[in-house]
């Protein structure tokens, strides 16, 4: 409704009031998600004194990190008309190899961050060559990717979870910039900073835009040359990357890793893209949707735990989330 | 005696920003062929969507066969006697021909399937038609002309009265064409009104009793064919004389830019030789799968060729991807303009810029006012009209989004363009507008190497004509020499 609405407005351009109109139709259609993110915030304040505190809000946004930061590599590939499935378990295994490699192997810290990413971006690549190059559906070869990867951290952590990493860890996650009571912590500004710079690679480079045009239409991509199988290759690749950097966010704030850390996360990171209003079909959206989303997802089942609504309730009410927000970018897709 | 099956009265439709279907009011005569003609945008699909039961129009009345008729859904447009055929065949491929006559209406013998009752009643139609299909064989297995009257036996099988079809010739050669034809008129002497959707304007001097005239949304005439010709016809859809359907420029013809040289692709090309010079259009002319197409494809290395030589200005070239033939000075119209041709959902600047994007990169950064001042520059130069370029192309006109396509290869600054079916599908006045673009383009010294199904088209603007057959060129005609007749003779 708000769609036909604004869409009358801009047909009539000249008078000032539905030029603002129109621009706030535009607005309030790409940033719908942010409306519902001040509703949840309302009705969970009435409901729970603590919602609204400083704390809480730092500890909503602490818990989007390393979902946040997975669902910039999957906005990416969404926006290509794509998606990964193994992006969860790549948190999960490179998260694993990390902690082995500092507490088992004596690996620096450091070197052992670097061997997670490069891992997290080999995953990727071997996902964007298959899906790319040998044409395999990307459900199927990134499923096949998240099993694959999940029998991989259980070979590493021999299924026990591995606990107390090094102090450098610290970095990624729990250091507060501006003490522990009012400061941030560092998991947030990584966020913030990833989201900073992968909005500015999608909209402002031939990369970005290229990924907008594959997903746009790929023939006509391809027949404006593109290299179009490069250039899908090169989105899994950051996907993965993306990934293991949740990975060790994770990594740093529980200061441990098990084979069920990032459980699921590809998924989130999914409904958050479309919650955020990332067409599934590709070539629309922006990337600070996928943030938006993910905070909406914490933020509501954040809620729901105050509220004590059971876990079960909690994944059914997910799904059912997933299913609807598709839905309505279907609905989206189909009035045009 | 005044027995109109379908009545149209005061049938207005808009869409957000848009009065598609302005008080339009017309009737259709059973047992008439009743054709339906207007520019791109001018509202037919509107109406046939009405009729189809897929719109809900806003205001006026529909009388269909007596009754009033308001459609909410397809299938009661279907009920009531109404069948679309679509310009894209809805057939499925793997099914059998019988099996898909009847998708949808199958018949039942004691709850059961029957298939024996449904495979002799889909030889019966085939034999009422004088169509010679075998019911049992795939759908995949037979050519689009076939293929097509499957579409019409399937429409017609649903308790038809009114057939409406929606362009069914685009893809069909002029033989094929002609069979179809055949089978519109055995139909019509069987009592079926027929609604006849066509840009090619020669059809519907060949097959209609009566054409209804749209423009902008408005109906601007509903006459006896009989009483109107070409030109009148023209005048009234595009609201203005047109002077020249193709106004050609000759130039002298100057270096040979491009020659190939016996080029090979096992199955698809057989020794394709030719030349194209500076200051002329070559058209390559033939039917559908003759291989035209592909010899463009293997030039721009978008497949992969056995043997042969390209020199490009004297030197010898091989593309390895279509990326490189770009970077070398080449550009491609291609033939599917919605899919190939443009990003539907991104704006007209971002289209145009889409090849050469180098060039609103500064410091690696795109830079959206440059973005937007070339999109505007390319607007101008070849009078896109577009409310903006910001508008998504999918908002456009077929005519328009072409010239968004050619402007991609004027900005990349192409010297060697290949238009694929410049344009299929795009209304006359429109056309016109594309031939002169294709004018100036080699008056500035570039060449261009046109593929159409049109003989019109072909005879009309091209310099020198290669003929293709089977993978083969067939023959070679200069302009002066070449006639429909003597192409056609090569073609088959």
């Amino acid at each position: 409704m708000a769609r036909t609405s604004s869409n009358t407005a801009s047909v009539r351009t000249s008078t000032g009031t539905s030029k603002f109109a129109a621009g706030f139709g535009k607005f309030s259609r790409d940033y719908a998600i942010l409306f519902a993110i001040v509703l949840l915030g309302i009705i969970f304040s009435f409901s729970s004194p603590h919602f609204l505190t400083f704390m809480n809000i730092r500890n909503i946004l602490q818990q989007s990190t390393a979902v946040g930061i997975v669902a910039i590599g999957q906005a990416l590939i969404v926006l290509t008309g794509q998606f990964d499935m193994s992006l969860g378990q790549n948190v999960m295994v490179t998260s694993c190899l990390a902690a082995y490699l500092m507490k088992y192997a004596n690996v620096n810290p450091w070197l052992a961050v670097l061997a997670a990413l490069a891992t997290g971006c080999l995953i990727g690549a071997i996902n964007g060559y298959l899906v790319a190059y040998v044409k395999i559906p990307p459900f199927i070869a990134t499923l096949g990717m998240q099993m694959v990867c999940m029998g991989m951290g259980k070979i590493i952590t021999n299924d026990s979870p591995i606990s107390s990493m090094p102090p450098q860890i610290a970095i990624f996650g729990t250091t507060f910039i501006g003490g522990v009571k009012y400061g941030v912590p560092t998991s947030i500004i990584i966020l913030v900073l990833m989201y900073v710079i992968f909005s500015f690679i999608a909209r402002k480079t031939k990369l970005g835009r290229n990924f907008y045009a594959i997903g746009g239409g790929q023939e006509a991509a391809y027949f404006a040359g593109i290299d179009v199988q490069k250039y899908r290759l090169i989105a899994y690749m950051i996907a993965g990357t993306l990934a293991a950097l949740g990975g060790i966010v994770l990594l740093s704030r529980l200061d441990s890793a098990a084979v069920t850390s990032g459980n699921a996360y590809e998924f989130d990171a999914m409904i958050a893209c479309v919650i955020g209003g990332i067409s599934l079909s590709g070539g629309k959206g922006k990337i600070v949707q996928a943030l938006l989303g993910t905070i909406f997802l914490t933020l509501f089942f954040n809620g729901m735990t105050m509220l004590n609504v059971h876990p079960f309730i909690q994944n059914v009410l997910k799904g059912l989330v997933l299913i609807g927000a598709v839905g309505i970018d279907v609905i989206r897709n189909k009035r045009k | 005696m005044n027995d109109n099956i379908l009545v149209l009265e005061h049938i207005s439709k808009s869409f957000p920003g848009v009065k598609a279907l302005d008080d339009v009011t017309f009737s259709v005569k059973r047992g008439d062929i009743h054709a339906l003609v207007g520019e791109n945008g001018a509202g037919k699909s509107t109406l046939i969507k009405i009729l189809a039961g897929i719109y809900r129009l806003d205001e006026g009345e529909i009388v269909f066969d007596g009754k009033p008729a308001t459609f909410y859904t397809p299938n009661e447009s279907q009920v009531a006697g109404i069948s679309v055929v679509h310009q894209e065949l809805k057939l499925s491929e793997p099914l059998s021909v019988a099996e898909n006559i009847f998708l949808g209406n199958l018949l039942y013998r004691k709850g059961i399937v029957d298939w024996k009752a449904m495979k002799k009643k889909a030889a019966e139609f085939m034999a009422a038609l004088g169509i010679d299909i075998d019911v049992d064989l795939p759908v995949s297995s037979l050519s689009v002309a076939k293929k097509q009257m499957v579409e019409i036996c399937k429409a017609i099988n649903h308790n038809c009265k009114l057939l409406i079809m929606d362009e069914p010739s685009a893809s069909l050669t002029e033989k094929e064409q002609k069979v179809m034809f055949e089978t519109i008129r055995k139909l019509k002497a069987q009592g079926m009104t027929v609604i006849y959707i066509s840009h090619r304007l020669e059809e519907i001097f060949d097959l209609a009793d009566e054409v209804t005239v749209l423009r902008d949304g408005q109906k601007i005439d509903t006459l006896p064919v009989a009483s109107v010709d070409r030109k009148k016809l023209i005048s009234l859809m595009v609201g203005r004389e047109l002077v020249n359907e193709y106004p050609k420029e000759q130039f002298v013809p100057g270096e040979v830019v491009l020659e190939v040289k016996n080029l090979n692709r096992a199955g698809v090309l057989n020794n394709i030789s030719f030349k194209a010079r500076m200051g002329e259009i070559l058209g390559f002319a033939g039917l559908v799968g003759s291989g035209r197409t592909e010899v463009a494809r293997a030039v721009l290395g978008i497949d992969k060729i056995d043997s042969g030589e390209i020199l490009y200005k004297g030197k010898p070239i091989h593309h390895r991807a279509f990326k490189q033939a770009i970077k070398e000075g080449f550009g491609l119209v291609p033939e599917d303009r919605k899919v190939q041709g443009l990003i539907q959902i991104d704006t007209v600047a971002e289209n145009i810029c889409m090849v050469n994007i180098d060039k609103v990169i500064k410091h690696g950064i795109i830079r959206n006012d440059m973005e937007q001042s070339y999109g505007e520059e390319y607007v101008k130069k070849l009078h896109i009209s577009t409310p903006s370029v910001d508008t998504e192309a999918q908002y456009l006109s077929g005519g328009n989004q072409q010239k968004v396509v050619i402007a991609k290869w004027l900005m990349q600054n192409s010297d060697v363009i290949f238009f694929d079916e410049p344009t299929r599908g795009i209304d006359v006045g429109a056309k016109a507008e594309i031939y002169l673009l294709m004018n100036d383009l080699v008056r500035s010294g570039k060449v261009i190497i046109m593929i159409s199904s049109e003989l019109q088209e072909i005879l009309g603007i091209c310099d020198r004509i290669m003929v293709m057959h089977d993978g083969e060129i067939a023959g070679e005609l200069m302009r002066e020499e070449a006639t429909q007749e003597k192409i056609l003779a090569m073609c088959v």
